[in-house]
Order: C-alpha cells, then sequence, then structure tokens
C-alpha cells in the first residue's frame, strides 16, 4: 500500500484508522465503513491500562475481546491491518497510532448512550472530535441496506 | 517494547499496595474490641500467628504466581493442578469469600460513617436495619457502582491512600506508646495461652488480601521478582503493625475497657487518649475515623475487583457461563459479574452480623489457601515441563505442608455455625461441579493426568477415583436437525462419520413447524396428526445411525420457526457441530434461504455444515482455501472424511501469484495436517476455478467467512451459484466463531 507524504493530494479514504470496542461494535463499524470503500484500513483496539491499579478486566479478555474484533472486522475488509495499544487514556492512544501508522482519516461510530451513559465513560467522542490532529470521520449509526 | 512488556504496568510498590490496601482494614478498625474480649492482651500474639499460618500460603502463592501469572490467582491454581471439581470448590468458596469478606468491610465502613453522619434506622415490620446497615448499604451500593462503571482512580490514588493509612498509623503508634503504660497489659494472658487460636480465628479475616494480588499476577512488571516481593512483604508489614498496634492499644486502655460491652469502637477511645496527650484529642480521633473509612473502602473496593477477576478465569474453565464475564460496550467492566457479586454483597449486609460474616469469609478462604497449597505439592511432584517457577518456596515440602495443615487446622477454632455455613458453600460448589460444570469443563487437573498416567503403580481405589471425577464435557455431540426424509441418511451418514471420529455421539431432531397460530401446547397433543412423519423419521434416522455404530439420541421440538429454532437447540443440547441440509425443500421456503444465511453468519453457538445434496459420496474432496478459521473446519471435516472413507483429499487456493500461491497452500496443508492431499492452485476468478475444480470431484467442502468469502458468498450469492452450477454435493462449513478464538488464544484442546 503506498502512502503519500503529501496531504494535498492524499484521499481522505487512502488509510482509515479504525478504532473499535467489543466485537459488535466492530463489525457494524466496518459495515458502516465499507460503502465508502477505503484504500486501506487498520483497525485498532485499546486495552484500557489501570497504570498504576490493576486494570477493569483481566488482560487475557482484553485481549481476546481485541482478536474478536479484528476478526470481525476482517469479514468486511479482509485485507485490514490491526493495531493493539495499551493504555490509560484511549483517545490519546487513539491519536498515537494514527501517528504512527500515519492514517489519512480516523473513522469510528459513535455508541450512543444518553448522558449520564457518555459521562460516566468518560465521552470519548468529544475528545476524539476535538482534539485530533487529522480528520475525524463520524460514521452513520444504521447505513441503509442497498 | 513487546504487547506482553506493555501489558504489564503495576510496579513493585502498586503490587505491594493492593495486599497492604486490602489487610489493613479490618484488623486494626473493626476488630480489636472483640478480639480483645476473646483473648486480652495475648490478641497480639493471636495476630502473629495469622501472620504465620498467612505466610506459609503467601509463599506458595508466590512460587504459583510466578509459574502461572494468569489472572484468577488461587482459584486458576488449584483448578489446573487438582482439576475442576476441587476448582470449583475454590472458585465458588473464594468468590464467596470475598463477597462475605466484602460485607464485612462496608459494615466497618458504615461504623465510621455513622460517627458523624446522622443515619436513619429503618424498621419494617420485625426487621429492623441499623444505621451501621444503612451506611453499609450506602457504601457497598458505591463501591459496586464504581467498579461497574469502571470509574478510573487515577494510577497513584491507590499508592497514596495505603501510605496515608500507614503514615497515620506510625503516629497514632507511636504518640500511643508515650502514653502506653506496661502495667496495663498485665495480666498478658487473661483467658490463658489456650485462647490464641480462638482469637486469630476471629481476626483472620485481617489477612484476607495477599493472594489478591495473584490474581493480577499479569499485569504485574518483572513478576519473578515483584510478586513474591509484594505478596511475602504485605503479610509482614501488617503482620508487624497489627501486633505492635494490639499491644499499643491495650497499653492505653485496658483491655476490658476495649471489648464491646463498653464501647464501640475502641481505636477512637485509644486515639482520643493517645492525640488527647498532645492537646489535639479531637483531630486524633477525627483523623482515626477518616483512616477507618479509608482502609475499610479500599479493602472492598479490591474485593469487588478480585471477585470479578475469579469469575473470568471460572468462565475460561466453563465452570461458569460466559455470559456472567461480558464486558460492557461503554464502561469496558465485566459488569455482569459485578453486579452479580454486588447482589451478594447486599444480601449479607442485610444479614448484618459481622463476626459471622468475617468468620464465614475467613473460613472459605482458609479452604481455599489449604487447597492452593496441595495444588503447589502437586505441580511439584507432577513436574509438568511447563511447570518452571521463578520463585520457589524454601524448604519444601515442609512449608506448604504446614500451610496446608495450618489453613485447614485453623478452621477448628470456628463456631460451628460458621463451619457448617462454610460447608454449605463446599457442598455448593461439589452439586455445582456435578450439575453443572462437569458436562462442560475441558481442563483436567495435573492430579488427575498424574494418577492415570501412573494407573498401573497407583492403588486402584486413587485411579478409579480420579477416573470418576473426570470431566465429561467436550463428548463430541453433533446435531442433526432434519426437516424432510429425503436427506436423512446422507446426513446421517455424514454425521455418524464425524462423531465415529471424534468419540462422539448423534443427536437427531425433528424441528415440527406449526403455523403461527397455533399454541405450542396444541401442537405437542397433536404432534402425531400434525406431523405423521415425525415418528417415522426419526425412527429411520435412529436405525441409520446405529448401523453406523453411533451413540444416536432423537428429538423432536414444536416451534413456529423453523431455522431460527436449529441454533437454540444446538445451544441448548450443547451441540459441537450441527449437520444440516440445505435446499429448496430443506427447511423454510425458498425465498428465506438468503435470510437463513444471514442468520447463519451472525452468530453461531456452535460449529455448523450445511449439506447441499446430491448424493453423498466422500470418495474425491475438494477444498477450496484461503485461510481462515472456516476453511480450517473445512480441512479437519476433510481429514474425517479422508480418515473414515480413505477419500482423495483436493485442496485448492486461488492466487493471484502461481508462485505465491503454491507456498502458501504447501504451508497451510502442512499445518492442517494434509500434507498428503493434491495440492491445486489456481488464478484468476474465483468461482470459476472452484466450479471447474469440482468437475471430477464428488463433495465440495467450502468454508463460509473466508477472507470476505463471507460478502461474496452471501450478498453476492457466489456460494448459491457454485452449489446450484457444480454437479457434486457441496458442505458449506462455518466454524464457531467466538470458541475458535477462544481456543486459538487460551491454547485449548
Amino acid at each position: 500500500m503506498s502512502v503519500e507524504h503529501d496531504p494535498g493530494e492524499r484521499s481522505l479514504l487512502a488509510h482509515v484508522l479504525l478504532p473499535v470496542a467489543s466485537e459488535d461494535d466492530a463489525l457494524a463499524t466496518a459495515r458502516a465503513l465499507a460503502p465508502y470503500d477505503p484504500d486501506g484500513v487498520t483497525v485498532m483496539h485499546v486495552v484500557e491500562k489501570g497504570e498504576g491499579v490493576p486494570d477493569k478486566t483481566p488482560v487475557e479478555q482484553s485481549e481476546a475481546t481485541a482478536a474478536a474484533a479484528y476478526d470481525a472486522v476482517r469479514e468486511v475488509f479482509p485485507e485490514a491491518e490491526d493495531h493493539t495499544a495499551y493504555r490509560r487514556d484511549v483517545v490519546e492512544a487513539i491519536f498515537e497510532a494514527a501517528e504512527e501508522i500515519d492514517a489519512s482519516a480516523i473513522a469510528f461510530q459513535t455508541r450512543g448512550g444518553n448522558r449520564l451513559i457518555q459521562f460516566l465513560s468518560g465521552d470519548t467522542t468529544l475528545k476524539l472530535v476535538s482534539q485530533a490532529d487529522r480528520p475525524v470521520i463520524t460514521l452513520p449509526k444504521d447505513p441503509g441496506e442497498t | 517494547m513487546s504487547e506482553e512488556e506493555l501489558a504489564k504496568d503495576l510496579g513493585p510498590l502498586a503490587a505491594l499496595t493492593i495486599g497492604v490496601g486490602t489487610m489493613i482494614g479490618a484488623g486494626i478498625f473493626v476488630l480489636p474490641g472483640q478480639a480483645a474480649a476473646k483473648a486480652g492482651p495475648a490478641v497480639a500474639l493471636s495476630f502473629v500467628a495469622g501472620g504465620i499460618i498467612s505466610m506459609f500460603t503467601a509463599m506458595s502463592a508466590s512460587e504459583l504466581g510466578t509459574a502461572m501469572p494468569k489472572a484468577g490467582g488461587s482459584y486458576f491454581y488449584v483448578n489446573h493442578a487438582l482439576g475442576p471439581l476441587f476448582g470449583s470448590i475454590a472458585g465458588m468458596g473464594n468468590w464467596m469469600g470475598l463477597a462475605f469478606a466484602s460485607a464485612f468491610y462496608t459494615l466497618g465502613f458504615g461504623d465510621y460513617l455513622s460517627t458523624f453522619v446522622p443515619l436513619p434506622t429503618i424498621t419494617v415490620g420485625s426487621f429492623v436495619l441499623t444505621q451501621i446497615q444503612i451506611g453499609a448499604l450506602l457504601a457497598g451500593v458505591a463501591f459496586v457502582l464504581v467498579n461497574y462503571v469502571g470509574a478510573k482512580e487515577t494510577g497513584r490514588l491507590q499508592n497514596i491512600i495505603v501510605i496515608l493509612l500507614v503514615s497515620i498509623l506510625t503516629v497514632f503508634s507511636v504518640l500511643g506508646f508515650l502514653q502506653a503504660d506496661l502495667s496495663t497489659l498485665q495480666p498478658f494472658f487473661p483467658k490463658g495461652t489456650g485462647s490464641i487460636l480462638p482469637g486469630t480465628a476471629l481476626v483472620f479475616v485481617s489477612f484476607l488480601g495477599f493472594a489478591k494480588i495473584t490474581t493480577v499476577a499479569e499485569e504485574i512488571k518483572n513478576p519473578g521478582r515483584n510478586l513474591p516481593l509484594a505478596i511475602i512483604g504485605s503479610v509482614a508489614i501488617v503482620t508487624v503493625m497489627y501486633a505492635i498496634i494490639m499491644v499499643m492499644l491495650m497499653g492505653v486502655v485496658n483491655w476490658e475497657q476495649l471489648g464491646p460491652a463498653v464501647t464501640d469502637r475502641p481505636v477512637l477511645d485509644v486515639a482520643e487518649v493517645a492525640f488527647g496527650a498532645v492537646g489535639i484529642g479531637a483531630l486524633g480521633v477525627g483523623t482515626l475515623t477518616f483512616a477507618g473509612l479509608l482502609a475499610t473502602a479500599s479493602s472492598a473496593n479490591a474485593s469487588i475487583l478480585a471477585s470479578s477477576r475469579i469469575n473470568f478465569a471460572m468462565g475460561r474453565d466453563k465452570l461458569i457461563s460466559a455470559w456472567l464475564n461480558d464486558v460492557h460496550d461503554r464502561f469496558a467492566t465485566p459488569y455482569r459479574s459485578i453486579a452479580v457479586t454486588g447482589g451478594f454483597i447486599v444480601a449479607f449486609i442485610l444479614i448484618g452480623n459481622v463476626k459471622v460474616l468475617a468468620k464465614a469469609g475467613s473460613v472459605l478462604h482458609l479452604i481455599v489457601y489449604g487447597l492452593l497449597n496441595i495444588a503447589l505439592i502437586v505441580m511439584r511432584e507432577a513436574d509438568t515441563p511447563e511447570y518452571d517457577p521463578e520463585f520457589r518456596v524454601p524448604w519444601y515440602p515442609v512449608v506448604p505442608i504446614l500451610g496446608a495443615v495450618t489453613s485447614f487446622g485453623l478452621i477448628a477454632f470456628m463456631k460451628p455455625i460458621e463451619i457448617v455455613l462454610a460447608a454449605a458453600f463446599v457442598a455448593f460448589g461439589v452439586v455445582w461441579y456435578l450439575a453443572y460444570a462437569r458436562t462442560r469443563a475441558t481442563k483436567h487437573g495435573i492430579l488427575s493426568q498424574y494418577v492415570l498416567d501412573r494407573s498401573e503403580q497407583l492403588p486402584k481405589p486413587a485411579v478409579s477415583a480420579a477416573r470418576t471425577a473426570q470431566p465429561d464435557g467436550g463428548e463430541y455431540r453433533v446435531m442433526v436437525p432434519l426437516a424432510k426424509p429425503e436427506h436423512e441418511s446422507h446426513l446421517i451418514s455424514l454425521a455418524s462419520a464425524i462423531a465415529r471420529q471424534r468419540g462422539g455421539s448423534v443427536d437427531v431432531v425433528h424441528i415440527v413447524t406449526v403455523p403461527d397460530q397455533t399454541p405450542l401446547e396444541y401442537g405437542a397433543e397433536h404432534i402425531e396428526t400434525l406431523d405423521a412423519e415425525s415418528q417415522s423419521l426419526l425412527e429411520s434416522a435412529r436405525e441409520d445411525a446405529e448401523t453406523e455404530g453411533v451413540p444416536v439420541e432423537t428429538h423432536t421440538i414444536i416451534s413456529h420457526e423453523s431455522f431460527e429454532e436449529i441454533f437454540d437447540a444446538a445451544a441448548d443440547h450443547d451441540a459441537d457441530l450441527v449437520v444440516m441440509g440445505w435446499g429448496v425443500d430443506s427447511h423454510g421456503a425458498p425465498g428465506r434461504i438468503e435470510g437463513a444465511f444471514d442468520e447463519v453468519t451472525q452468530d453461531l453457538p456452535c460449529d455448523v455444515l450445511v449439506l447441499r445434496d446430491r448424493g453423498f459420496d466422500p470418495s474425491r474432496v475438494v477444498v477450496p482455501t484461503a485461510g481462515g478459521p472456516d476453511s480450517e473446519l473445512s480441512a479437519a471435516t476433510a481429514k474425517l472424511l479422508q480418515a473414515e472413507y480413505d477419500s482423495e483429499v483436493t485442496l485448492l487456493h486461488v492466487a493471484d501469484d502461481h508462485a505465491e500461491g503454491e507456498a502458501f497452500l504447501e504451508e497451510w496443508a502442512e499445518s492442517q495436517g494434509l500434507s498428503d492431499a493434491t495440492l491445486r492452485i489456481e488464478t484468476g476468478d474465483v468461482e470459476t476455478a472452484i466450479e471447474s475444480a469440482a468437475t471430477d470431484a464428488t463433495m465440495v467442502i467450502v468454508g463460509a467467512t473466508e477472507r470476505g468469502l463471507l460478502e461474496r458468498l452471501v450478498r453476492g450469492s457466489v456460494v448459491i451459484d457454485i452449489a446450484e452450477d457444480v454437479d457434486c454435493s457441496v458442505l458449506l462449513a462455518e466454524q464457531k466463531r467466538s470458541r475458535s478464538l477462544f481456543e486459538r488464544l487460551f491454547g485449548g484442546d
């Protein structure tokens, strides 16, 4: 896959970073992205670390979740690369990964939930959208079946 | 850094504070009054005895933890070494023990909360909720919620809390000793030396915590060094602190004045004297109250987290439903496990007797600790090549034997009611294993392997006991849903062949569809008239399977739906594989095939083979592959047919580049154990290649989702094209997704 370094000539979908959570989320996100036919896709999962305190879930479980999510994405994008990050700050990890793989854009699907849920889970959407140094694509929730 | 290192982010201090933070709460802040009443000043020795008993187990836990740094800790080691029967006992015991202890910690929290926050007492009929229980309920619900939403304390907060606690207690001890009078400690043994161990039994709950470090062993940096340091270090630190503080408390105020008959919170009374001497009595009481809240909160919090780790580990070994361990989409926490544990904690708070909770929690933990020491001995004796601990217990086998004997022995100093309560949970663990886990668990203990491997040398009863207790989970079950009689014999032949090769059985299910308007009960009563074929169909299926020499069961299921019911039934019957027919006349109307296949590709409870039947002739089998899990199932099926029918197997790979394709296919054939198969590499269109390869084959086995083939197959209907265009039978293979992943990740067998 050729990566062009001049952002002026680069397609928005040249190399999309696809951060996903669970297997279901991964499949839904990939299906939402599929109609736009991106040139390259890297799927990533952030294993949330405690960095000083025990994690919320065992590492083994987190890694199993990541692997299941990657498999789900590969059902839609067979050639997708994967990238696992181990960080406390999910959004920071996504930005770092985008930098590392030189992503042309970050694409994701908001996971909904009311304001309380968003507040409790630390509203990643807002941080992702407002602090990114490259395009962020919010994928529609239910892409129409064509 | 490798991924493995990235996942490890707990340094030695963080690991140590998990142990110290969990342990330091109860002993000092909740129990000293009751302990003093039991043994007088000698209770300091009760704590020392508890520390020594814990130290043996701490060493064993350290060795097992460095050898197997796996989530789940004590439970995992016991299950691994002694097998799922003891695993069930240890898992349930550890889980409930933690719930008991958490209820005890939150009651301690409620007690300190009620000293400065006015809480009501609620009376419902004859049921009274004290203000302590109200405080405990508030705290318990709060701790469960914090864990449920996974609010992240900053990484250092735990270290700060524990260091603060240790500092407060150190200042308290120093000021206390300045006011202490050695004569107050006389007599040291007012209840005789015989009261020491009953005292230990009471305060042992203060030592539950060191083993929790092992539940997060996989997250600790340099575990070979830091794990033993944290486990053994935390036991040493708290034992010394407990002993010093007990001596101090009873040097300042006579033990008789500390008992529950005189005061509710002896620590605060002593704080008033100790800090009062320097003119800050009120500040001292406030500080110690604050410390009491911190200590009990951190103990409860750590216990809730540890219990979700144990649930995860039990789910991994299939001793409990994996459903319990699902991770929340937004919070990324094992929310169900936390909620269920929270429910137990709330129930135990309502019971409300601090002493019974503490001691029942201790008994269950002591059982687990005893088993853990035995697990260590088994691992050492079996000496499997994988067992390579970085830390080794000194003076083996003395330490683990003493650990087991003292852990089990201390139980004798508990009251009968506490022992009976704990025994009930052990019995529950055994019943749970027999009723639920035995048919599901796949992992055999090292012990039973060791015994069975040496069945010649060892006494017969030991061997037969080991054999009887074995899990039979994993007896391979092939389910065959039948709709119409046409393809019955071919499906049964295929299913029987696979079942015989895997040493399993066949389960034939006839799904009778009744119109939505018909109540299912009506259907059940009128089965004969609704579907007269049912009995004769199942009867001939049974005969066919018996002819093949495979154990067979038959069932009839009445349902409004046809296709969906198959997967529900497969889940209900614990099927490992479903072999079903597919065709215009097999399941449902022709127009529903597309929808049906959506169903197949979404969520499968087991592996599935779908036969487009044009005669059952496995003599020349073609397996097209591009790698991936589903073609692994195709390969496995081809291999079984080869073993059964001596089939000629051809592997087909369509590649852009012939040489690359050849390299891939050779390697793949090797990895699937099919290196004796004919390899065929094609370039160009996938569909054309498969169809041309099929012309001289008798059967094509296609994986459903290999590398995007799913989309092409289902959405683009290529599979239907292939299945309709070729002249031979087509077998569509789809692997159960979650299980295969699980197995690939954890190397299950």
